[in-house]
């Protein structure tokens, strides 16, 4: 009879022990495997969709609300501030790249954001099937969100689901965006004109419910007396948007033909290269030009030097009525409240791995006292002390090799159970990864409970046969 | 020589178990080691196979000298040459009949297992747990699994101690037969009676 064979029914006739320290091992390192999982996931947004944005100027309130709003989506804007003010603070020589934001809107949960083609470029994402939106009302989708090119859409008032739908209006898909794995990936974009008209067409107390509170807003004076006449002055300026946004792009597209070739440029461009940056830079002066008299909700910055990253967003808040926020400041702080990815996970991980550990460490050793009758036996019969050491062992590593299988198998369904059930991981895409951490929890659980079995293997190889056998009854 | 023990003692703390033993044994011949209960018999069997150290003197097998063995040489000297029949029987109870058996095993060649089973009457119980037998059938059991691996000597610690007149015969024949197969020499340590008249090597232990 083979060692392993022996073992198996060593285990078996022990099943209900056997059993226990299998489900302590799983249950420990599930719950390691989802908080490393769940906290490298989260992490992994936070940088990806934070990369190379070092401030970001809106309104004044909560800058990690401005944060979370601006930059990962997840929150509601603090209120708009006014465009002009904002292309004041992109013309300083320590900014290196200022995108612009307008919100406000959504399509079935998934938020509208009118933005400009620097956005796209930031994020390194190309255009996968049709093109770049042009005109306003064109629209591209990010990569998760389930749309046809030339389909319709309404916006929803709000930033989640449920909200009153902008009738007058409605966006035309004109492209969808390849995977990015970022947060445009659930975004769906188009300019910022196109925003703001939607919104300019609706009264004053649309705007606020918006939260784009003109009442704390420094711009807010102007802004009124630019839309006090709600839809008609309104509508003069879209007319005006759209007349010099032609005159300066596309001065022969009021036909047609002209449209499709306007279309077959685009087309091309996708299938070239995300980006072409100087239309792009053409079209980010055309955009500043046609916004004079407009706001918007925030506006995303990347500075020249670390030092612009400390000294601008306090001349900023100490000059002006916005707020400018440092994200990697405001997530430092998240991330220190809430605690992911730092001490109170690395501390529960550890926890939940020693209980597995010390289960097989008091399972083996528990059964010792009860086995050593069946270790005696095997000694006379010439079972060296060597080769009951090594029984032990495995029977040790056996255990907790199948509590590692079980528990690998429950996180990765229990990680799929909760990432289609919470919210922000579904809409984030949340996918099981094989990376170090699980390589690492895996090899350090196996290790360790290899160390557990050591003890009660080398107790139960030292056994003294015959005052052993003589008590075996 | 083939088995030799020479100025034997054994002590444990004050007490004298075994002292000044002397005998030996040759291949394929038989020896009953005799005596009253605490005697030392079943301490001498011990000693034989190895699984006591003498406190002093010598045992040999097949010119081995215990005292300059190993653990592990003793251990696979034992595995290999060695089959052990308990007083108690000491079957693993979670194992099968067939299972049980095949634990004595310790040589590259597989037995016949199922001849052996046959012999001993249990073909119909091979898979069944020994927990699970009567006493009869677990006897029967200690007694393969000590001849399984087709040992030179076989080492049986008073195997008839709880049988009545015609299990002693039964077993003893059982036991016999399977050391005449393999030319094995028998040593069997038991203060019973009946046995001496199957034997002509009388070892008499006194206390």
């Amino acid at each position: 009879m083979n060692d392993l064979a022996y073992i198996f029914y060593s285990i078996k006739s022990r099943s209900l022990n056997s059993s226990l320290s299998v489900l302590l091992t799983s249950f420990g390192i599930m719950i390691a495997l989802l908080l490393s999982q769940f906290s490298n996931h989260i992490k992994n947004r936070l940088d990806l969709d934070g990369k190379g944005i070092d401030i970001v100027v809106g309104a004044k309130g909560s800058p990690l609300q401005l944060v979370l709003s601006s930059i990962y989506h997840i929150d509601i804007p603090n209120g708009n501030i006014p465009y002009k003010s904002a292309l004041e603070i992109s013309k300083n020589p320590l900014i290196e790249k200022a995108i612009p934001l307008a919100l406000g809107d959504n399509w079935k949960g998934y938020r509208i954001v009118g933005t400009s083609y620097d956005y796209l470029k930031h994020f390194d994402v190309k255009i996968d099937q049709g093109r770049l939106w042009n005109d306003e009302f064109e629209m591209v989708a990010g990569a998760d969100i389930d749309v046809k090119i030339n389909q319709k859409i309404s916006g929803s008032h709000g930033l989640i689901d449920g909200g009153g739908v902008h009738d007058e209006h409605t966006y035309k898909i004109v492209g969808s965006l390849k995977r990015s794995g970022t947060v445009v990936d659930r975004l769906l974009l188009t300019s910022v004109n196109s925003v703001l008209e939607i919104h300019g067409l609706e009264d004053i107390d649309h705007d606020t419910e918006h939260n784009h509170d003109h009442k704390s807003d420094q711009s807010s004076d102007s802004h009124h007396e630019s839309h006090r006449d709600g839809k008609h002055n309104h509508k003069e300026k879209t007319k005006y948007h759209h007349e010099e946004h032609v005159g300066d792009h596309h001065k022969d597209h009021k036909d047609e033909h002209h449209n499709h070739k306007h279309s077959e440029k685009h087309e091309n461009i996708s299938d070239k290269e995300i980006i072409n940056i100087n239309s792009l830079q053409k079209n980010k002066e055309s955009f500043k030009e046609n916004l004079n008299e407009s706001e918007i909700t925030a506006l995303l910055i990347k500075t020249n030097s670390p030092i612009a990253n400390i000294n601008l967003p306090r001349s900023i808040n100490r000059e002006t009525n916005m707020q400018a926020a440092n994200p990697a400041l405001e997530i430092t702080r998240l991330t220190a409240m809430l605690g992911f990815g730092s001490k109170t996970f690395s501390i529960l991980s550890t926890l939940l791995i020693s209980i597995a550990i010390l289960s097989i460490f008091s399972g083996l050793a528990g059964n010792l006292e009860n086995r050593m009758g069946d270790l005696a036996i095997l000694r006379a019969l010439g079972y060296t002390k060597q080769r009951i050491f090594k029984i032990i062992v495995l029977e040790g590593t056996l255990i907790i090799s199948f509590g590692i299988l079980l528990g690998v198998i429950m996180s990765f369904f229990v990680f799929e159970i909760f990432s289609n059930l919470i919210t922000p991981l579904n809409v984030s895409k949340a996918k099981f990864v094989l990376n170090f951490d699980f390589y690492f929890i895996i090899i350090i659980v196996l290790f360790s409970g290899f160390i557990a079995s050591l003890i009660p293997a080398y107790n139960g190889s030292k056994i003294s046969v015959a005052n052993q056998l003589s008590q075996n009854i | 020589m083939f088995f030799l023990v020479k100025n034997l003692d054994f002590i444990i703390g004050n007490n004298t178990i075994l002292s000044e033993l002397n005998f030996s044994l040759d291949n394929g011949s038989h020896l009953i080691i005799s005596g009253p209960s605490g005697s030392g018999k079943s301490t001498l069997i011990n000693l034989m196979s190895g699984l006591y150290r003498p406190t002093s003197g010598h045992v040999s097998f097949e010119s081995n000298d215990y005292s300059k063995l190993t653990d592990k040489d003793i251990d696979e000297m034992r595995a290999k040459n060695f089959g052990l029949i308990f007083q108690r029987l000491h079957l693993i109870k979670h194992l099968t009949v067939e299972q049980n058996i095949l634990l004595g095993f310790n040589k590259i060649k597989l037995p016949n297992i199922e001849k052996l089973i046959e012999d001993i009457g249990l073909t119909f119980k091979k898979k069944q747990l020994a927990k699970d037998l009567s006493f009869g059938e677990s006897q029967r059991v200690a007694i393969a699994r000590g001849v399984v691996n087709n040992p030179k000597i076989i080492f049986a610690d008073e195997p008839t101690s709880s049988l009545d007149d015609e299990n002693t015969t039964r077993v003893l024949k059982l036991i016999s037969a399977q050391a005449n197969k393999n030319k094995s020499s028998i040593v069997i340590s038991t203060h019973d009676e009946r046995v001496k008249k199957f034997f002509k090597n009388i070892l008499e232990i006194k206390l």
